[in-house]
């Protein structure tokens, strides 16, 4: 175990002082955080609030109010029944609907004004905010009375999800099988430059090397993953609705998963570069059909038993429920076999046919 | 008692015959050296001792234990140097020998062989810089560490300069007093010489020849070497007309003749000289040495 612990070190010594491996295994999955969040968050300069009024009962008041609002330059208004503004919300065409009551005056009572927004889209707490500014103002040019309306803000999940939440399990997806797949080609690399082989006239065994090579991608998975998770969380605002431990269950699940396929896909490699080649062929297409950057329903049909065959797209699957809580789209027990299934074949063929020299 | 048993062993790849048939045996503490041209079969032969490569035919004991089936226990007790030095390329100097150590029961301190090597001042250098002579000598430095009781030299000095080369003599020496049996391939004959109590010379795969250095040289030569240049070039058949030549060696100038009788040769090349048939330089006599035998048995040239 000592002689193991040792090694696991030194071979990590080798590969952090390696600068392309920070790069390519840490930095660019967070890089790839920051661009794409940056990108799919959406609205940064020119924003602009779809806010649905529905009017109860035409007045003084909320021909008023409606003057206020349509002197915010932020804000399009517009008109409506309530069940076609939430239905409007629903789609994402709106980010609030405000309902305007029928006011009371002479009545001590404060006036509640249900405000319904989209939940998912952190933006929408400042219109929120900008909406009880207005009518502070409303009621200070009225009456002297402090207090009339409170906004009763009433949040609505929309139905799909903003493009940087679905965007998040991804890129985890992305790194964890890049970090399996191109991880493996350092043992065609130690295996070229003959350093298994000095490494054979020693007495540590064989298996020794792969267990640490492999103990060394879970703990980047785990690296990556929290670098991922912390981005995401803090920078964009994603919610984690897993805990610790599902999370951390489906990244070295997931993990493994890539690692033998890439062991296998190495088996037929003599050189680093030719293991690059095979594991860049492999891994492009399995980035753009497996679904993990944009929702299934958008690959045209016949692309659909691909879709259906590559593990990324249920490492996704997996990854999306445990990170941001959509549902399964193929159910976890199809998930676990799937995968699992990949697993174990991928690790069979990579036994069978690797040549240690 | 013998280290290492070799009887009758055959290594081929595919229709090559690397080995063929070769038999030795080494004793506990000694120095054994295996001498022979490029191709001849001397990396393979050591790979097949410690076991990293399986022999075809044949029987090899090394520390009475069978390399093919009880390599794990083999590689315990030996400490190996393989011909071409691969390391993790961002490990120190110091960090690399440390691991190697760490795979060993009783290893030598990192200090210690850090000073025997001569790489004190590099330890924290990534190997990747090193220059070649210093990784060479890392190499080397990494079987030593294993304390192991028979260390595999392939080409210890191969690439090193003549006082690191004469140091690790004196390291090789100090760690046979310590009761190390050493097995290594050189190309130097001088270093075979100096270094080696018995040497084996391998061609084609075979053992053409096997003794101390001092017998070897006997076996093959009573005559010494006469050496000269000769100025404008010579005519071959009559340098082995001279009284006493049994064999003449030419290169360009360079010209060695194998005499029986040294007085009589040199009286006959004079006089060569004195009739402007020759035209003689530097002209020199010495014993003839293990290179002599070398040359003798392998032919002139060397091979690629
Ligand atoms: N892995 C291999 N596959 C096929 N042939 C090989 C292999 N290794 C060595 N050979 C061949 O076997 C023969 C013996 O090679 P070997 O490496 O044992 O020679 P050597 O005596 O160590 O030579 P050198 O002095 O150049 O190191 C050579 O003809 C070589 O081409
Ligand atoms: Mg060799």
């Amino acid at each position: 175990m000592k002689i193991f612990l040792n090694l696991v070190v030194a071979t990590l010594k080798d590969m952090v002082r390696d600068k392309m491996t920070i790069f390519w295994f840490i930095l660019f999955p967070v890089l790839f955080m920051f661009l794409f969040g940056m990108i799919f968050s959406g609205g940064s300069g020119n924003v602009n609030f779809d806010l649905g009024v529905v009017v109860e009962q035409p007045d003084f008041f909320s021909q008023a109010f409606l003057a206020n609002l349509g002197q915010v330059e932020m804000l399009t208004v517009h008109h409506g029944t309530l069940e076609g503004e939430l239905e409007a919300l629903g789609q994402q065409k709106r980010n609030a609907v405000l309902v305007l009551p029928q006011v009371q005056f002479g009545s001590d009572e404060e006036i509640a004004v249900p405000v319904y927004y989209d939940a998912s889209n952190q933006a929408n707490k400042v219109l929120i905010f900008m909406l009880s500014e207005i009518f502070n103002h409303v009621e200070r040019g009225m009456q002297n009375r402090a207090r009339i309306f409170t906004v009763d803000a009433k949040p609505v999940q929309a139905e799909s999800l903003r493009d940087v939440d679905y965007l998040l399990p991804g890129i985890l997806s992305m790194a964890l099988m890049q970090l399996g797949l191109f991880g493996s080609v350092r043992l065609v690399y130690l295996r070229q430059k003959r350093i298994l082989k000095s490494l054979g006239a020693t007495p540590l065994p064989r298996t020794h090397i792969v267990f640490s090579e492999i103990v060394i991608r879970l703990l980047m998975a785990a690296v990556q993953t929290t670098l991922i998770i912390l981005i995401g969380h803090f920078v964009f605002d994603v919610k984690i609705v897993g805990s610790w431990w599902q999370v951390l269950g489906a990244v070295f699940f997931g993990a493994a998963v890539f690692v033998s396929i890439g062991y296998m896909l190495v088996t037929f490699a003599k050189t680093e570069e030719s293991g690059h080649g095979i594991i860049q062929v492999v891994q492009f297409p399995m980035m753009f059909l497996s679904g993990i950057f944009f929702p299934l329903e958008f690959l045209p049909a016949f692309l659909k038993p691909v879709v259906r065959a590559i593990p990324l797209t249920y490492l996704g699957d997996i990854l999306r429920s445990v990170l941001i809580g959509t549902p399964y789209a193929f159910g976890l027990t199809t998930d676990l076999l799937i995968l699992g299934g990949w697993l174990t074949v991928s690790l069979i063929l990579a036994i069978r046919f690797w040549r240690w020299e | 008692m013998a280290s290492i048993v070799v009887r009758e062993l055959t290594k081929r790849y595919g229709k090559l015959t690397a080995v063929n048939q070769i038999s030795l045996e080494v004793e506990d503490g000694e120095i054994f050296g295996m001498l022979g041209p490029n191709g001849a079969g001397k990396t393979t032969t050591v790979e097949v001792l410690v076991g990293l490569r399986d022999a075809d035919a044949g029987e090899v004991r090394v520390l009475g234990f069978d390399p093919t089936t009880e390599s794990v226990q083999l590689k315990r007790s030996i400490g190996v140097q393989l011909q071409m030095p691969t390391l993790f390329p961002r490990l120190t100097v110091e960090e690399s020998l440390r691991l190697n150590a760490n795979f060993f029961p009783d290893p030598f301190p990192a200090e210690q062989v850090l000073e025997w090597v001569g790489l004190k001042e590099q330890r924290k250098v990534y190997t990747y810089k090193l220059s070649g002579g210093q990784l060479q000598r890392l190499v080397v430095g990494m079987a030593i560490i294993s304390n192991g009781r028979i260390l595999f030299l392939d080409e210890p000095t191969t690439g090193l300069d003549p006082q690191a080369r004469r140091n690790l003599w004196d390291v090789f020496h100090m760690l046979q007093k310590m009761g190390k049996t050493i097995f290594l391939t050189t190309h130097y004959m001088e270093e075979a010489q100096y270094l080696c109590d018995r040497v084996a010379i391998i061609d084609h795969g075979s053992i053409i020849a096997l003794g101390t250095p001092n017998q070897l040289i006997c076996d093959h030569f009573e005559e010494k070497a006469v050496e000269l240049s000769a100025m404008d070039g010579c005519d071959e058949a009559i340098l082995e007309k001279l009284p006493g030549v049994t064999k003449v060696q030419a290169a360009h100038n360079q010209i060695t003749l194998y005499s029986t009788n040294v007085e009589a040769t040199i009286r006959e090349l004079m006089q060569l000289e004195a009739e402007n048939r020759l035209a003689v330089n530097d002209l020199a006599i010495r014993k003839a040495s293990l290179e002599d035998v070398f040359l003798k048995l392998t032919g002139r040239s060397i091979r690629q």
